[in-house]
């Protein structure tokens, strides 16, 4: 029993994909473009760019450059993790694809760094029942020396 | 288009009252002490526009009875942090263009009573609402320090000086006692790193109120008072440009500030130079940082020198900012703050601000006044006042 992980559901569908292997990394839901190539997160029907209609939903990995940080000293609304009872951090991610996200990050305000490579992991915030209800957030990943 | 100008300011202090003041008590005080500065009665009003951000429906129109039921159109405004001084610019729009003579402002909000609710009028659901404003904006602050170097002591500086400013505005929600140095900004408690709790605004109430007319009409009813004059007006929304984040739609592009000031100094032929008082959306201290050079007062970069030099207090080198406490001290309530503003730029263009009077190097009153407000991130609203 203890091998078979608790389902999963994130918090509002739509934003990103909660694969079956709880190891594996979580991809974003993003828009791009089929005239500009502009690509658009979270998910939206007409290209802000050139207002285009022409646009496909697809998936890009969670994973980009820190743009900047915050560490908020309050506990996260919603959540009854207790790792976040004493505050959490926020940042604004960069994805290579162009869009620029803000998500919760996993760490310690010391651990974060402008220009640092994150990558994105599905955090319990609570449980539903038997369903563990989960929010994507990014851990800075240790740089190579 | 006709020339408008500021009939009359009225205002109830701004607190944290919580179940002690109703949104009517409040709007009843602020109305009928800017009828009262306009020389008018409520019969004289042609239109009122509400500014209501957590509105139950009909709220504007139920306040508006509280001073007679005349027949007049009544609309409730809605535009965030943004929503007294979208509601003026509607009333202004209206005026100017000569559908109306006389228009009624009123602004009036209750943030303890939304905060004790729960409700942030936003969906819970939504992950970018688990989020706090403040962490937003120190995200901006942490930007900020990564590219030019800004100290958190510059951040501390410019909340002591609004706690000062407001020490001398009877209105203000926060009072201090003694003087406010930054080191005492600093040791006031984390909120979201760097930004400290007197380095954000306070959770509160109020109502404020602005009535405005053409200004043939100002010289009819205050033959004797300076006129003070709206010589510009603008509202725009956001432009999409790469690194735009369309969720947790807090603080919005710094452009927007750029173009919408670039847009009324246009209107009125004046620049930056020209202003001697300045009001912004000081909700957090990075927040009159970036507007520094965002509105023109100072080129980029050079806001930290500044604000060592203390050019931005009143009888500074450059123009006085959030002379009556700002967003920080004075308090923001939502509805009402954009008004309270009109309120002290009017005051100050007449040389009614008693302790916190701005003046010109050589003696003068003030001549031209700015007023800045973001709503949400997504629209920003700015007014030019002016005396003569």
């Amino acid at each position: 029993m203890a091998d078979v992980p608790r389902p999963r559901q994130p918090i509002k569908p739509g934003f990103f994909t909660v694969p079956d292997d709880p190891r594996a990394t979580p991809n974003l839901l993003v828009t791009r473009c089929e005239d500009c190539g502009e690509v658009f997160y979270p998910r939206r029907a007409v290209c802000a760019k050139c207002m285009s209609r022409h646009t496909e939903e697809i998936e890009v990995g969670a994973r980009g450059t820190l743009y900047s940080y915050t560490f908020v000293h309050l506990p996260l609304f919603g959540s009854t993790n207790m790792e976040h009872a004493e505050g959490y951090g926020v940042g604004q991610i960069d994805l290579p694809e162009g869009p620029r996200l803000q998500a919760p990050l996993a760490g310690k305000q010391a651990e974060f760094k402008v220009g640092q490579s994150v990558t994105g992991e599905l955090d319990v915030l609570r449980a539903d029942g038997g369903t563990d209800i989960v929010i994507i957030r990014f851990r800075p990943v240790a740089e190579a020396a | 288009m006709r020339d408008v100008a500021v009939l009359g300011v009225g205002m109830h202090p701004f607190g944290a009252f919580y179940s002690g003041k109703s949104n009517t008590e409040m709007s009843l005080v602020a109305g009928l002490a800017a009828l009262d500065d306009a020389g008018l009665t409520f019969a004289d009003v042609d239109a009122a526009y509400a500014g209501h951000i957590f509105a139950t429906v009909m709220s504007g129109t139920r306040v508006m009875k509280e001073f007679g039921l005349t027949g007049i159109p009544v609309q409730r405004i809605e535009n965030a942090s943004a929503t007294g001084s979208a509601a003026f610019r509607e009333a202004y729009l209206a005026v100017s263009a000569g559908h109306y003579d006389v228009a009624m402002v009123l602004g009036f909000d209750k943030m303890t009573t939304m905060i004790q609710s729960g409700t942030a009028g936003t969906a819970p659901e939504n992950m970018e609402d688990a989020i706090l404003p403040a962490g937003f904006f120190a995200m901006w602050a942490t930007r900020r320090m990564h590219e030019r170097g800004t100290k958190v002591e510059h951040l501390a500086r410019i909340a002591a000086k609004n706690f000062n400013n407001g020490a001398l505005n009877p209105m203000a929600q926060r009072q201090a006692k003694e003087r406010v140095t930054a080191e005492r900004v600093l040791a006031s408690g984390m909120v979201a790193w760097p930004l400290t709790k007197m380095m954000s605004c306070p959770i509160g109430d109020g109502a404020a109120c602005a009535i405005i007319g053409p200004v043939e009409l100002a010289r009819k009813f205050n033959p004797g008072r300076p006129l003070v004059k709206i010589v510009a007006s603008t509202l725009q929304s956001e432009r999409y440009e790469r690194g735009h984040i369309f969720q947790g739609p807090v603080v919005g592009p710094a452009r927007m500030s750029v173009d919408s000031s670039q847009a009324v100094y246009e209107q009125a032929g004046v620049g930056p130079q020209d202003l001697d008082l300045v009001q912004v959306h000081d909700a957090f201290v990075i927040e009159e940082l970036e507007y520094y050079e965002l509105l023109g007062l100072c080129k980029p970069g050079e806001a930290e020198k500044y604000i060592e030099e203390g050019a931005f207090e009143i009888g500074g080198a450059k123009c006085a900012v959030s002379t009556d406490g700002g967003l920080i001290a004075r308090g923001h309530p939502g509805g009402p703050t954009g008004l309270a503003q009109i309120w002290e730029t009017t005051l100050q263009l007449r040389g009614e601000a008693d302790k916190r009077q701005v003046r010109r190097k050589n003696g003068d009153l003030p001549h031209l006044g700015l007023c800045h407000m973001m709503g949400g991130g997504s629209v920003c609203v700015i007014h030019l006042l002016q005396r003569g």
